[in-house]
């Protein structure tokens, strides 16, 4: 695990940072700081129901702690995590935000279907902490309740939470092929996290779980997804540690998915640390070398001394525009995020139109009073569905600008220090993955934002339709018994005006659903991308800051440098050098952090 | 109940035949619906990718002849008829129909299209002679929600047409579970037309309700409480008339046994649970190759596919408390697969309403007729229509029926339950609806009748009863009465 040997970097770079009075850059590496201290790598476990999700976590870590059912199971994500002492914490979030802790055995009352049925209790996840190897690396495994279909509206919720996973493995049994919607949430699972991989479960049932396996594999290809897949048997695991019997381990097919979790999954998202650690090290410490390398390189050659100055303060002009507001990064950005915004908007408005049009249909073709209930579930459904893929799509567009506006900064803060550069490796733009975790953030902000809105507005709406409805509904036996007098003729024209009127209320009564919808979801977009602007804006400036600090303190070292005692001179060269020479030991440090040969796409 | 009904449909269909004489169009179509009367009922097996549709079909007709695999198999919509002697004609979209070979393997039919595209075929029929099939044809579809798009619109469009109505009498819907899109697919059976009595002819099922509990033994018991709670649920009730829990792989098994088989069950029983304990642990241990294990692989194998892990275990532990003949080890597995319960259900919600569903399925026919080529004397058939429609109380009850289980028509629960009962949603025949045993006598019956009619005669009279209530109220009585006048005096 990278933690230890990456905190220990980090910690001897904020030390030099602090001994070199830049505390600009300790704040920065206070930030890597932190980000290493949180080591969760989460993986999500989703699929459809009864596929044996539950069971396959109680098989991971061989221990009955998901609870598991014939019937309908899991009603809250469970994420289990590592802990000294078995314990159980609720929480819950958005309004009534808190966490408690609960006896472990009472964890079935909480998290399943027969304890808490639909989630009465307004959970947002149970987090359930457990002694196990597997899990000490910092692997969280997220049960999520199983959809009905994955394009329902749980579904869309589950893929709102993709980005912020490291992993994900999507269960589906081997009594049938990979069916069109658990194809499609691959394809876009692929899309949105790092890792995807399917599980096969419930092999030892099924004899024919090699041909599911070929035929998964097949559709797998003629899609284009590249996702491992692991045919497991959670009931022959559990056996086989219970009995401690090593072939059965082996059927059970278990060992090749631990290994994916650890090799994969763990060394990835360690990778991926190291990496970015090792990157900020590098750029912090090129930029403390960089006023000592301008000083050195004064005293080594005093004649070019003014030079060298007259050089630096022309860097130090370059890097002031860097900071400044015409920048050329500045500017892609504050395009960036007003093209961002129109089109997001754009985006939104016309998947609403698209279920705006499916729905009047819907209700042309049935007495709304009759389909009401399937309809807004329906419709609950598709907005969710809808705005959640915006939502995703937005994400994903903002995190193309942030790089863009990395690449940009980049350009120009290479040519800030060209003199001082010494042939080393760009890292001014090594902050680009530094993003990663920013972008989780705002996502999982968003997230909560749009789960609101569905949560208010659906609900609010939904039972304002209801009770005007319900109106319509009481008009019913009225019309039957003036039908009864008048006869069949009249109860028909009168049945017939009223069903138009029923249709018309309920299609407006959808339109302004979509409306509110619109606003409500068009605000967070728009919430969403004026925090990714400041965020970027925010980050690149105090880089840009960075910079100047670094070329004002070179320009002040080359300045006074200029002293006439050789001796002097002699003896500050060589401090100089030894200073210098403490800082190469540390960039290498931070150069083997990383895992030489081993190349991963960031 | 009144066998007026079919004979008043005939007649308004052939009052029709009559004045559409100028159009072979609408003509043909009609006579097809006016044969298609007299034709056995027809039960489409509908529901998702491997579902078990084909071996529910196998199950039902006793035989092997609907061809199952791992994968996904049926493409297309397959036609099970009864006939003299086995014949398979394949009926393309365009181009006349074409008789196929008939070949069987292992008892199963193999249907090869003869290089014709699965797309291109519109349905195949397939002849069988089978005493199953006689009173009911059974209709194959490809799975909704199929890997393949094309095939599950075939099966939408078959089961769903947009401009016809559907083929089907009957639908049986298989669901694994109950999905999103099983519950949109039983809408979209709601139809707008005659009777207005959406769950009347869908039958929803639990397939493969032995793995529901992961195969254990006790699998059967907890798949028929997850089927007790679907049928409770408000919205599927609203869909479909009942949920059962069938194990078809048993069923289908079971039915066709063969005594290698019993024998093969039997030598595994007998030995040693040592050396049969472990090969019940799964699947790719039962078919393992093992000195000391009972059986030769092979067998093991042949056994495994045809009556699953489930089936093998049950009928191992059947057999080792005391069921010693293969005909009765046979019937013990089918009454466990619950297809017993299945065609007991079919019978009273299907063939019992055979006349209803018939006469459902004609008048929607020549409602389409009647809107798509108006003449001048279709205004008086469009009234018989209505007067049919109108007039005959099972349509009434049917329509009153749909109107308590979708909630349109809102009644305290007991008596709801009560009201359902006597509207022949357990069953048409009058002790069903009275909620008493089979065979009660008619005094017994008498008594129960009288009995509901005074208490729906007082909440029709009652003025605390609202407009609805006091209409299903009467509707109820009306229905009592016609028990009563049914009786045996």
């Amino acid at each position: 695990m990278a933690v230890p040997a990456a905190m220990e970097l980090v910690d001897l770079a904020l030390r030099a940072a602090h001994a070199y009075e830049r505390p600009d850059l300790a704040v920065r590496l206070g930030h890597t700081r932190h980000r290493l201290e949180d080591p969760n790598v989460r993986v999500l476990i989703v699929g459809e129901f009864k596929q044996g999700k539950s069971q396959l976590v109680n098989a991971l870590i061989n221990a009955p702690v998901c609870p598991v059912d014939d019937d309908l199971a899991t009603a809250v994500p469970t994420a289990v995590l590592y802990a000294e002492q078995p314990s159980v914490t609720l929480v819950w979030e958005g309004e009534q935000r808190r966490r408690s802790d609960v006896p472990v055995a009472k964890l079935a009352d909480y998290v399943s279907e027969a304890g808490n049925p639909g989630n009465r209790q307004g959970l947002s996840r149970a987090e359930v902490g457990l002694p196990r190897n597997l899990l000490k690396d910092g692997l969280v495994l997220v049960d999520t309740p199983g959809v009905g279909g994955l394009g329902s509206a749980h579904g869309a919720a589950t893929m709102a939470t993709l980005p912020t996973a490291d992993a994900v493995l999507l269960v589906s049994d081997a009594s049938q092929e990979y069916t069109a919607p658990e194809l499609d949430f691959l394809a876009t699972a692929m899309r949105l996290c790092p890792n995807v991989a399917g599980v096969i479960t419930k092999t030892d049932l099924y004899p024919h779980w090699r041909r599911i396996t070929d035929l998964d594999r097949g559709h797998l290809a003629a899609a284009g997804i590249t996702a491992d897949l692991f045919p497991v048997s959670s009931v022959l695991r559990l056996e086989a540690v219970r009995s401690e019997d090593a072939e059965l381990n082996t059927e059970s097919g278990f060992a090749a998915l631990v290994t994916f979790l650890r090799s994969e999954v763990l060394a990835r998202a360690d990778d991926l640390d190291r990496r970015s650690t090792s990157q900020d090290v590098l750029a912090v410490a090129d930029q403390m070398g960089a006023t000592m390398r301008a000083e050195l390189a004064a005293q080594q050659n005093p004649q070019h001394a003014a030079a060298l100055v007259s050089d630096l303060e022309i860097a130090r002009g370059r890097a002031a525009a860097l900071k400044d507001r015409s920048a050329r990064w500045q500017h892609t950005l504050s395009d960036g995020v007003q093209d961002l915004s129109a089109d997001i908007e754009h985006d939104l408005r016309d998947r609403l139109r698209v279920i705006g049009r499916e729905a009047d249909g819907l209700l042309d073709a049935a007495d709304p009073a009759d389909i009401w209930d399937q309809f807004g579930e329906w419709l609950e459904g598709q907005v969710a569905t809808a705005t959640s893929a915006n939502f995703v799509w937005a994400g994903q567009r903002a995190e193309w600008l942030a790089t863009q506006v990395a690449e940009h900064f980049a350009a120009e803060g290479d040519a800030v220090l060209p003199a001082l550069r010494t042939g080393r490796t760009g890292e001014v733009g090594g902050h680009v993955d530094r993003l990663e975790r920013p972008e989780q953030e705002r996502l999982s902000i968003g997230q909560k934002l749009y789960v609101g809105a569905r949560g208010g507005y659906g609900g609010m709406l939904m039972i304002g339709l209801a009770t005007t409805l319900a109106g319509f509904a009481m008009l019913n036996p009225l019309s039957i018994g003036a039908g009864l007098l008048f006869g069949a003729k009249t109860v028909r024209e009168e049945q017939a005006r009223q069903l138009a009127r029923r249709k018309s209320d309920a299609k407006t009564a959808v339109r302004k659903h979509l409306d509110e919808v619109t606003f409500q979801v068009g605000k967070d977009s728009r919430d969403m991308l004026r925090q990714v602007q400041r965020q970027l804006r925010d980050h690149f400036t105090s880089l840009a800051e960075e910079l100047q600090t670094s070329v004002d303190s070179s320009v002040k070292a080359a300045q006074k440098a200029v002293s006439g005692d050789e001796n002097v001179r002699r003896a500050r060269i060589r401090d100089l050098e030894a200073e210098l020479d403490r800082i190469a030991k540390l960039e290498e440090r931070a150069r083997a952090l990383v895992p030489g040969a081993r190349k991963v796409l960031v | 109940m009144t066998p007026g009904l079919g004979i008043a449909v005939r007649g308004v269909l052939r009052d029709a035949v009559d004045a559409y004489r100028d159009s072979p169009q609408a003509t043909a179509w009609l006579r097809q619906h006016l044969a298609r009367f007299d034709e056995p009922l027809r039960v489409a097996i509908a529901g998702k990718v491997k579902a078990g549709k084909s071996t529910l079909l196998n199950a039902l007709v006793g035989e092997e002849i609907a061809p199952t695999d791992a994968g996904e198999c049926t493409r297309v919509v397959t036609w099970y008829q009864d006939g003299p002697s086995p014949k398979v004609l394949m009926i393309p979209r365009d181009g006349p129909p074409r008789p196929l070979t008939v070949r069987r393997r292992d008892g199963a039919l193999t249907i090869d299209l003869g290089g014709t595209p699965a797309e291109r075929v519109d349905r195949l029929v397939v002849d069988w002679p089978s005493q199953s099939l006689r009173a009911t044809s059974l209709i194959d579809t490809p799975g909704i929600a199929s890997m393949s798009a094309d095939t599950s619109a075939r099966a939408g469009a078959f089961l769903v047409p947009e401009d016809a109505p559907a083929p089907a009498d009957a639908v049986l819907y298989l669901m694994r579970h109950l999905h999103v899109s099983d519950v949109r697919f039983l809408e979209s059976f709601h139809d707008q037309g005659v009777a207005k009595a959406a769950p009347v002819n869908t039958v929803a099922i639990l397939s493969r309700a032995d793995e529901i509990g992961v195969g254990r033994l006790d699998a059967m018991a907890s798949a028929r409480q997850i089927a007790g709670r679907y049928r409770r649920d408000e919205k599927l009730r609203s869909l479909c008339q009942t949920v059962v829990a069938v194990a078809g792989l048993l069923a289908q098994s079971g039915r066709t046994m063969r005594q290698a088989e019993f024998t093969a069950l039997s030598t595994l029983a007998t030995a040693q649970a040592a050396d049969t304990e472990p090969l019940l642990l799964s699947a790719d241990r039962f078919v393992r190759a093992s000195e000391t294990a009972p059986l030769d692989p092979e067998t093991r194998a042949a056994l495994l596919d045809r009556y699953g892990l489930f089936g093998v275990r049950l009928g191992i532990t059947l057999i080792r408390r005391g069921i010693d003949d293969p005909g009765a080890l046979s019937a013990e597995l089918v009454k466990r697969s619950g297809l017993d319960e299945l065609r007991t259900v079919l019978t009273t919600q299907f063939t019992e309403r055979r006349d209803l569903l018939k006469s459902r399925s004609a008048l929607l026919a020549l409602e389409l007729v009647l809107a798509r080529e108006p003449i001048p004397a279709s205004v008086p058939l469009a009234r018989e229509v209505e007067r049919i429609t109108a007039g005959a109380h099972e349509f009434t009850e049917l329509r009153l029926l749909t109107a308590l289980r979708t909630r349109v028509v809102k009644l305290p629960q007991d008596v709801k339950a009560e009201a359902e009962r006597l509207l022949g949603g357990d069953g048409g025949t009058p002790a069903a609806r009275l909620g008493l045993d089979p065979s009660a006598d008619p005094a017994e019956l008498r008594a129960a009748v009288l009995e509901a009619l005074g208490g729906w005669q007082r909440r029709a009279e009652s003025p605390l009863s609202d407009r609805s209530q006091v209409g299903t109220a009467r509707t109820l009585v009306r229905t009592c009465e016609g028990l009563l006048a049914a009786l045996p005096r």
